[in-house]
């Protein structure tokens, strides 16, 4: 029971809706007892990252969000020594502004990066409230789900979202917390290339290509596409060998390291077969 | 649980009302705002079932799937924190004079942009105003007033901007126009319409139901020099990128060719053709010449549907100029590979391909932007234009002028249309002396002018053939300019003249009125402060969202700030001083012209004004039969003789008759559309001599996190990454985006701040290294606001239009050039820079929302 909010990354087109309709909420607006205002600048409660991924001419972006997950376990309720922070029926989280005396241990406690904040000025822990003010009026979204235009955003009650849910990944970080802000569609690593013969000038279709994952030894096989290139997303970030076939040319094998980052292999030529 | 509180109740106040920046009555991107004493609180989408639980809103199937409008507005974010505009450390708050202008003495024309402001109070600013227009009308004649007004700006009716003054002139006896160019469509207006009629603009026209039919029939869409999640936004909202993600849920394969892997190429592209800028029409041609030896065209349609396709093939394959179109031709100057090239033609010959663009890339901003556009129409004709499938689409302006031919998404039972209300700008009325836009600095500086077309975006293409002149020949030279969309220096061509220009003894007062104290603003001799559309009471209709038609009664949302009055009242004002409010005014007060926009409307008969008042807006319901509509030119498809284009010979012209009979000479512009990398109007390509100096080709876009010069002051945007770098100095840096290559080459490091110039001159900008741009290319967005370190040589701002090409599109083509340029960046030295120029460098400044109004103040005067 309570509250959920779920962040299909795959709908999210970067546009910071959700980032600017929660500064238009509470800056400058005085939400006590559910939160006080947020500063003009600096803070973001929710926050939009861009992951620019791979090289040119294979490269996409990745919009991530940071955000308080209300989490079910949450380390800052129990690492507040004021006891300011309080989670409500609804599953939401609250830093009480008039009980926080800027301790900061809940930003010290908590797992995630960019989720609370410190208020110089007012000397108080600030974070995401879920608007509770406005749930508590009867609103039964967030200022940001209901910016969002695409529906990347879905708030609601946990069990009309199930579904959504089960979609959802969890870190390990998550299995201790027990979070109520769950993400779909987080990225994973890509590998991609374009095949093409030197001689011919022409690029390569339908070329068999084994995408070999070096630890478990999982394969993935597809083909090149219309344009040669073949252009795998979703992969686990390990080393791969990747191992490329076609009638007439020579067979190539190349090792792919996606431990950090996403990897475009660039135009390769494929030499044809010694006859 | 419904949402929604009641309105005007416990001191609080809901006002519905379009938020879109379009400037003409066709508003979009409709919002709540919600105030509490006397203050906006929030701004949140309009969700249209509020009051109309039963709407039938439209649903398109195809593919087993199916599409529907949101039940909410789909604002950006520019809407959706307007807040930080209203509110700005930036806004005129009451009449600002330039303290060493006098207008009974010394004037000091040369040092606008550098003089400070007087606070002077509104009896004072209007005796100048009225002293100043009776003076000039002495002395010279009312067509020495130039008047300085069109779009670029918020979205009135009863008080808008852009033009609201032009009444009052011509009640006063005249004025010169400056007409607005095509600035966002000028190779489809000067190019493509000589292929394929489609008038008066010259993308695809009609483009109904054409998004539908891509849904059902087209295997891929390329996005041309279109984003998507980006130019849409101002006037149209985000519902382009909800049809970009069903585009990808029903198979079809979004292809996306641009320089840059755009916004929305970041999300939606399955392939990204990184092309240099402005080389297309060399990738189109090689595209046609693999089609011609490989016969993977519509023979058939081309025999049917099209004129003169002998005469392009001939150029194409080589016997015209002994030089074959080939992949391996264009490879080097596209900066693609010829197998590639090969690849995406062969693809597009044999799959149903539509095309959709978006006010960007080579078919508009570039030199010589008419041959890409023309070859664009011309390759979508060899596969079979108006076929199921295969269009030309655009991604925004849905519905523009009010024209139902103009939504490729379902109609509205009609469009609402307040235009006869609209107090300013209008497309007709054009007075006899005029100046295209793109030509003021040539006008004032060098006079006189020749050109060819109104260059109006209303003006059929027979226009194009007629020679206009400044100044006329019993007509005076402009004296005295009078703004009310101050954004050249942002958003035109060559601005660094303009700022010659605008300093020239010759103009002798120059009127700004502007809510914020920004670009052009800088150079005004009187400043009038002017309400947001926040604070005045007016009427708005949504238009352009392609989701719903709408109708609001826009009552103000809070009190005026400072002393400012509405375009309306100002110019009311001055009117008064003439005698001739009356006359103004039509005898109508603001309520009166209010209650006329509602009964002209078009919905005064669906809901009675104490309803459309208590409800706070209506929503207009959708053509029953829009299903029935047939898409695009497919009529023409069907049967070319009995639904001709508007062309001369009816049908698409690969070789124009017309532009060979009118310009037989002109090289730059053919008859058939041809690779033309440079001529005498232009050498801004990497080929010519200029590249050693300057080599790197500049792409400047529709900004991502502005509308053209607006909301560049918007705190909550400028700390996205994207939109600002911050440099050491504080300082928030508009980005000049490159790859690493270009980076590594100039031991330049991401956040660095350089300098970008040419022999134009040069404006200072934040690295933003990414793979996001391809090699050889740097890219700014247009419109950062102009901070002149030297005026008219260097700009802190990054206002890239300060050193774009000066030329027109080409000789007989009056567009404008503003993107596809040469130059050169390298890291500067802050401190040195710092030390040279310490005036520039310590004005006041706010780094979240960047220029304030002190920075130009002296000591205020009560």
């Amino acid at each position: 029971m309570g509250k959920v909010l779920i962040i299909d990354i795959n709908k999210c087109n970067g546009c910071h809706n959700c980032q600017i309709a929660c500064k238009d909420e509470h800056v400058g607006n005085d939400w006590s007892p559910i939160a006080r205002p947020q500063p003009m600048t600096g803070h973001f409660w929710t926050k939009v990252t861009d992951k620019v991924r791979g090289s040119v001419p294979k490269v996409k972006v990745s919009y991530l969000h940071s955000i308080c997950r209300h989490c079910d376990e949450a380390p800052c309720i129990k690492a507040c020594t004021e006891k300011a922070i309080y989670k409500r029926p609804d599953g939401i989280v609250i830093i009480d502004p008039l009980k926080c005396r800027g301790h900061k241990d809940c930003i010290r406690e908590c797992p995630y990066e960019d989720v609370i904040w410190f208020n110089e000025e007012l000397n108080i822990s600030q974070k995401c409230t879920f608007c509770a003010h406005l749930i508590d009026k009867g609103w039964n979204e967030t200022r940001c789900s209901d910016a969002c235009p695409t529906g990347a955003f879905t708030f609601g009650e946990e069990e009309e979202l199930k579904e959504l849910i089960s979609m959802a990944e969890l870190s390990e970080i998550d299995l201790k917390t027990k979070p109520r802000v769950y993400f779909i569609g987080l990225p994973k690593r890509f590998i991609g290339a374009t095949l093409f013969d030197p001689e011919e000038d022409e690029v390569i279709i339908g070329a068999d290509v084994s995408i070999i994952n070096a630890s478990n030894k999982k394969e993935i096989s597809i083909k090149t596409d219309d344009f040669g290139d073949f252009w795998v997303d979703g992969l686990s970030p390990d080393n791969y060998t990747i191992i490329i076939k076609k009638d007439g040319y020579a067979e190539k094998r190349l090792d792919a390291d996606l431990a950090d980052k996403d990897v475009n292999l660039g135009d390769i030529p494929m030499a044809r077969e010694d006859k | 649980m419904n949402d929604k509180a009641p309105r005007n109740t416990n001191g609080e106040k809901k006002i519905i009302r379009g938020l879109g920046f379009c400037s003409t009555t066709a508003d979009s991107n409709s919002v709540q705002v919600e105030v509490e004493a006397g203050r906006i609180i929030r701004i949140r989408p309009l969700h249209y079932d509020w009051e109309y639980r039963d709407l039938k809103p439209w649903k398109m199937n195809a593919r087993g799937k199916s599409f529907q409008p949101s039940m909410k507005s789909l604002i950006p974010p520019y809407s959706l924190g307007y807040k930080n505009r209203i509110y700005s450390p930036n806004r005129v708050l009451y009449p600002m004079k330039r303290a060493d202008w006098d207008p009974d003495g010394e004037r000091n024309t040369h040092s606008r942009g550098i003089s400070k402001y007087v606070r002077i109070s509104w009896d004072e600013a209007l005796d100048i105003i009225v002293g100043e227009i009776k003076r000039i009308k002495e002395s010279y004649g009312m067509e020495a007033i130039l008047s300085q007004s069109d779009g670029h700006g918020e979205t009135n009716c009863v008080h808008a901007a852009h033009g609201i003054h032009r009444r009052l002139l011509s009640l006063l006896g005249g004025y010169t126009l400056q007409t607005r160019n095509t600035d966002s469509w000028e190779g489809w207006y000067w190019g493509a319409k000589h292929v394929w009629g489609c008038e008066t603009n010259g993308f695809m026209d009609p483009v109904t139901n054409v998004i539908w039919d891509v849904a059902k029939n087209s295997d891929a869409v390329f996005f041309w020099g279109c984003d998507p999640e980006t130019t849409p936004w101002a006037f149209d909202g985000q519902l382009a990128s909800r049809l970009c993600y069903w585009f990808t849920d029903l198979g079809i394969k979004s292809v996306y060719v641009s320089p840059d892997l755009n916004y929305g190429g970041s999300v939606h592209a399955d392939k990204w053709i990184p092309v240099l800028p402005n080389t297309d029409a060399a990738l189109y041609l090689a595209i046609a010449y693999t089609w011609m030896t490989e016969g993977t065209y519509d023979r058939e349609y081309v025999k049917t549907h099209s004129v003169g396709f002998d005469k392009f093939q001939e150029y194409v394959l080589g016997a015209e100029d002994g030089i074959p179109k080939t992949p391996k031709w264009a490879a080097d100057k596209v900066g693609v590979p010829s197998y590639t090239i090969k690849a995406l033609a062969r693809y597009w010959g044999k799959h149903r391909v539509s095309i959709a663009i978006g006010n960007g890339g080579p078919g508009i901003r570039g030199p010589y932007s008419t041959e890409p556009a023309r070859l664009q129409a011309m390759l979508l004709a060899m596969q079979g234009l108006g076929k199921p499938g295969v269009h030309q689409f655009k991604m925004l302006e849905w519905g523009l002028y009010n024209h139902k031919t103009k939504i490729p998404l379902p109609w509205p039972k009609y469009i609402p249309n307040i235009s006869a209300v609209q107090r300013g700008w209008r497309y007709t009325d054009t007075p006899r002396q005029f100046i295209p836009k793109n030509m003021i600095h040539d006008a004032i500086l060098r006079p006189p002018l020749t050109w060819y077309g109104t260059t109006l975006s209303r003006d059929y293409t027979d226009q194009q053939f007629i020679r206009y002149t400044y100044p006329l020949e019993d007509a005076p030279e402009i004296h005295m300019i009078w703004t009310d969309s101050p954004s050249w220096m942002t958003c035109w061509n060559d601005t660094n003249d303009f700022a010659r220009a605008f300093r020239h003894p010759k103009i002798e007062f120059i009127l700004a009125q502007h809510p914020w104290f920004e670009n052009d603003c800088r150079m005004a001799d009187l400043v009038l402060p002017t309400q947001t559309v926040m604070e005045c009471d007016d009427f708005g209709v949504e238009v352009m969202s392609g989701q719903f038609c709408a109708v609001f009664p826009e009552p103000r949302a809070i009190e005026p700030l400072g002393e400012s009055k509405s375009h309306f009242e100002i110019v009311s004002m001055i009117a008064g001083r003439f005698g001739l409010l009356d006359e103004f005014t039509q005898g109508r007060d603001v309520e009166g012209w209010i209650k006329t926009a509602y009964e002209n409307c078009g919905a005064a008969s669906d809901i009675s004004w104490k309803e459309l008042n208590r409800k706070g807006y209506y929503v207009v319901p959708c053509d029953e039969n829009w299903e029935d509509h047939k898409p695009g030119l497919s009529p023409f498809y069907e049967d070319p003789e009995n639904n001709p284009l508007s062309t001369p010979s009816g049908k698409i012209e690969f070789y124009s008759e017309r532009l060979a009979k009118n310009f037989p000479d002109d090289r730059e512009r053919p008859p058939v559309p041809h690779w033309v990398p440079r001529g005498n109007y232009h050498q801004e390509d990497l080929g010519c001599e200029r590249a050693e100096r300057y080599p790197l080709l500049v792409m400047s876009n529709h900004p991502r996190w502005r509308t053209h010069s607006q909301h560049d002051d918007m705190t909550w945007l400028r700390e996205i990454g994207t939109c600002k770098v911050k440099g050491p100095d504080g300082y928030l840096y508009e980005p000049a985006w490159f790859n690493p290559k270009e980076a590594g080459a100039r031991g330049i490091k991401d956040g660095d701040v350089i300098k970008i110039f040419n022999e134009r001159g040069a404006l200072l900008a934040g690295a933003l290294v990414s793979e996001r741009i391809r090699p050889g290319v740097v890219y700014i967005d247009h419109g950062s606001r102009w901070d002149p370190i030297i005026i008219g040589e260097l700009d802190r701002g990054g206002a890239i239009n300060t050193i774009t090409p000066h030329n027109r599109t080409s000789r007989h083509a009056a567009g404008m050039v503003s993107s596809g340029f040469l130059a050169e960046i390298e890291k500067i030295d802050l401190d040195e820079l710092e030390k040279r120029y310490p005036e520039a460098f310590e004005r006041p400044y706010d780094p979240a929302a960047g220029l304030v109004r002190e920075r130009a103040l002296t000591t205020e005067k009560d």
